[in-house]
């Protein structure tokens, strides 16, 4: 998996490209963990994303910790049907502020 | 100004040294050898103590004639304080059989009789008349039998905690609604509170689920104070109590993965591989049980999360499998707990807080240095169930040394019964173990009571267990059995009457399901019939098509001394069926397209 993440219009954009797996969650996990800082934006850009497993349900969670600890905010964009299934189904989809398009995400982040 | 120069109103137990007709009074001797005056009130009345369901038995005059010596009772009535002294006089007698020396608890089928009313009572609030449906499942129950409509919280392990006690209903009546009941909630929470996690193979067990009409919100991690925002052992080993349970009857494969995996997740996150035991919480996101986000809970070892493999589910899980894994399992536990929590040159009272390398932690949130009188009691009663396994000389000890210690600082000798939280420790110019919070009796604490005392005596053969155990069960079968509306309470006083406030004045809540009340009756029934009576023992199964292993049915209701108990008779759908070990307690199934139906007779051996 590749994280590549930037910033546009003082908003950080993170995407990810590949599966969120049990081998890959680490990655995402020290990627997103960094850059969440007190009153940052962050959207996740998640189109290109096509299969999250469990390991990445548990880094998502730990991403929302630290994100409600530091007061910034997250928004999710281009969930799949499948890894929104999965996350609906764990009960995982409350934790966040999910939108279908990446301007509905800037939207959402102010 | 310290005198008690009032009159008041209390509960003497005990046994009846002599009758004075003249005076009409009679002398009581308490269970720790004290003696009272007892005088008859122009009003007192007396009863037998009634099974549930069953109508209650007044005496009339007739219980004058009852008090022969020797004869155990109850009586309540009140210390008047007068001519500095005090004389009580009986308001009213509770005899805990109908003839000297018999205690009603210890009829072939007491038991049976009370687990059917306890299942009745909990189906009818549950499910009312209609199709048993978990959606309409309710974590509080009203003292009458009756749900919150608004919407609600639907939780784990109370759920499983309920499935076990139809599953147990089941096994002893082989009345189909009660299988059906245990099947179905298995089911909803293998559907709605399992989560399966591929990356670890393993599954653990939401706290729970938010139900609003047809919207459910999953809820992670505990929401309990104790508990907050992580994954209690606790939770994970009691969701596992109810399927296996279940398992026990059908065999169901899926029930058994799920035990499996549970198992991995105990084994794999929760166990601690350098410093021995099991961790009592797991960060959630982490699942690491040293994570600092587990606060108070970080690294810590307790009771529950040691001591309740064992009889949640592990020997139940042992019983229907005879897994090897399982076995070692539970005498790992069992050998942890007898080389940790012993602590008797500074409590009478087992430790049960740990920090990681097995230092005392004394100031965790509500237990402090306290003791929990049923927690005791149930070390001893598991332990004398796994001796059954293992008879090593350190279990037999520890469960003797609890047996022999608890009655003085955590029964009632004056009333009977068994007593909450103590204080550990004396402070200085104390003589009593100090109440933590209250001098209330709780029912769940007196099944440990009765159960540590009769299987003690049905394996170790001590009078002084016998005695104890049927105290105790006088006790609860006198004052815990609500005759009006059902089931059981939660709490009574330290004097017998119930207790009815707050969430205790309830039959289900976050702490009182269906579980503790029906095993009671299971296992009572099972140590009474099989080894202290003599009696046999009718138990029920209901095996799918190849559900167990090899088609071998295990059908020893509990971990009993090897040699003491054997299979009498066998049918399978109504028929006599002979294909079974009689010494190894096992039947071997016939092939089959649809589930059977097996009654199987298991009986003491003959000496």
């Amino acid at each position: 998996m590749e994280l590549n993440i930037k910033t546009v219009d003082q908003l950080t954009v993170v995407e990810p490209l590949g599966d969120i797996d049990g081998k890959t969650a680490p990655t995402f996990q020290d990627g997103v963990l960094a850059i969440i800082e007190p009153g940052s934006r962050i959207l996740i850009d998640m189109s290109g994303v096509s299969f999250m497993s469990s390991a990445g349900l548990r880094v998502m969670l730990l991403t929302h910790r630290k994100a409600t600890g530091s007061e910034a905010r997250i928004v999710l964009v281009g969930l799949n049907e499948n890894i929104l299934n999965s996350m609906t189904a764990t009960g995982f989809i409350n934790f966040f502020t999910v939108r279908n398009t990446l301007d509905e995400g800037r939207e959402a982040l102010g | 100004m310290d005198k008690i120069d009032f009159s008041f109103s209390d509960l003497i137990a005990g046994y009846v040294i002599q009758f004075d007709e003249e005076k009409d009074s009679f002398q009581l001797k308490t269970s720790d050898g004290r003696e009272f005056s007892v005088k008859f009130a122009a009003n007192t009345y007396a009863w037998i103590a009634n099974n549930l369901l069953e109508p209650r038995q007044w005496c009339g005059e007739q219980m004058r004639d009852m008090l022969v010596p020797g004869r155990y009772l109850f009586t309540y009535g009140t210390f008047y304080q007068e001519h500095d002294a005090f004389n009580f006089e009986a308001q009213y007698l509770v005899f805990p059989g109908r003839k000297p020396g018999e205690f009603l608890p210890e009829k072939q089928d007491w038991w049976v009789r009370q687990i059917e009313a306890l299942g009745e009572f909990y189906l009818k609030a549950q499910f009312g008349d209609e199709v048993i449906n978990y959606d309409n499942y309710r974590t509080t129950i009203t003292l009458t039998g009756e749900k919150p409509l608004d919407h609600f919280r639907q939780e784990t392990d109370t759920i499983s905690r309920l499935v076990y006690g139809f599953a147990s209903a089941y096994m002893f009546t082989g009345e189909e609604r009660f299988l059906e009941a245990a099947q179905k909630g298995t089911d909803y929470l293998r559907e709605h509170m399992r989560f399966v996690d591929l990356d670890e193979d393993i599954v653990y067990w939401y706290h729970g689920i938010d139900v609003h009409g047809d919207r459910e919100t999953k809820i992670f991690a505990s929401e309990f104070g104790d508990d907050f925002d992580a994954i209690p052992a606790y939770e994970q080993i009691y969701a596992l109590a109810g399927p296996t349970q279940t398992y026990r009857i059908t065999g169901d494969p899926r029930i058994l993965k799920d035990a499996e995996q549970t198992v991995d997740l105990f084994d794999r996150f929760f166990l601690d591989q350098e410093k021995g035991g099991y961790f009592s919480h797991l960060d959630p996101i982490t699942l690491d049980p040293r994570s600092d986000a587990l606060g108070e809970n970080r690294a810590k070892k307790n009771w529950n999360s040691v001591g309740d493999h064992a009889p949640a589910y592990l020997i139940n899980l042992y019983l229907a499998t005879g897994e090897e894994r399982y076995r070692k399992m539970l005498e790992y536990t069992f050998d942890t707990i007898t080389h940790h929590f012993q602590d008797y040159d500074n409590s009478p009272f087992v430790q049960e807080k740990f920090y990681q390398d097995w230092s005392h932690d004394t100031t965790h949130m509500w237990q402090q240095n306290r003791g929990v009188v049923g927690h005791n009691l149930k070390i001893a009663w598991n332990l004398m169930r796994m001796y059954g396994l293992a008879p090593k000389e350190e279990y037999e000890a520890f469960a003797r040394k609890i047996a022999k210690v608890m009655p003085a600082v955590g029964g009632d000798s004056q009333r009977g019964g068994w007593f909450d939280v103590m204080e550990r420790r004396l402070c200085p110019g104390q003589e009593r173990h100090r109440y933590a919070f209250h001098d209330r009796k709780a029912w769940w604490q007196q099944e440990q009571g009765i159960l540590a005392y009769l299987i003690l005596h049905g394996i170790l053969k001590d009078e002084e267990y016998l005695r104890i155990a049927r105290e105790s069960s006088a006790f609860y079968n006198a004052f815990f059995l609500d005759h009006d509306d059902g089931a059981v309470y939660f709490n009574v006083l330290a004097n017998g009457v119930p207790y009815l406030m707050g969430t205790e004045r309830f039959k289900g809540s976050h702490s009182m399901s269906g579980y503790h009340s029906f095993e009671l009756a299971f296992l009572a029934q099972t140590y009474t019939n099989l080894l202290i009576t003599g009696r046999p023992l009718e138990l029920y199964f209901k095996p799918l098509p190849d559900g167990f292993q090899d088609r071998l049915l295990r059908v020893s209701p509990d971990i009993l001394p090897p040699g003491r108990v054997r299979i009498e008779q066998v049918w399978i759908d109504g028929a006599p069926y002979h294909e079974y070990d009689a010494e190894g307690l096992s039947v071997a199934l016939p092939q089959s397209e649809e589930p059977l139906q097996v009654k199987v007779v298991v009986a003491p051996t003959k000496d």
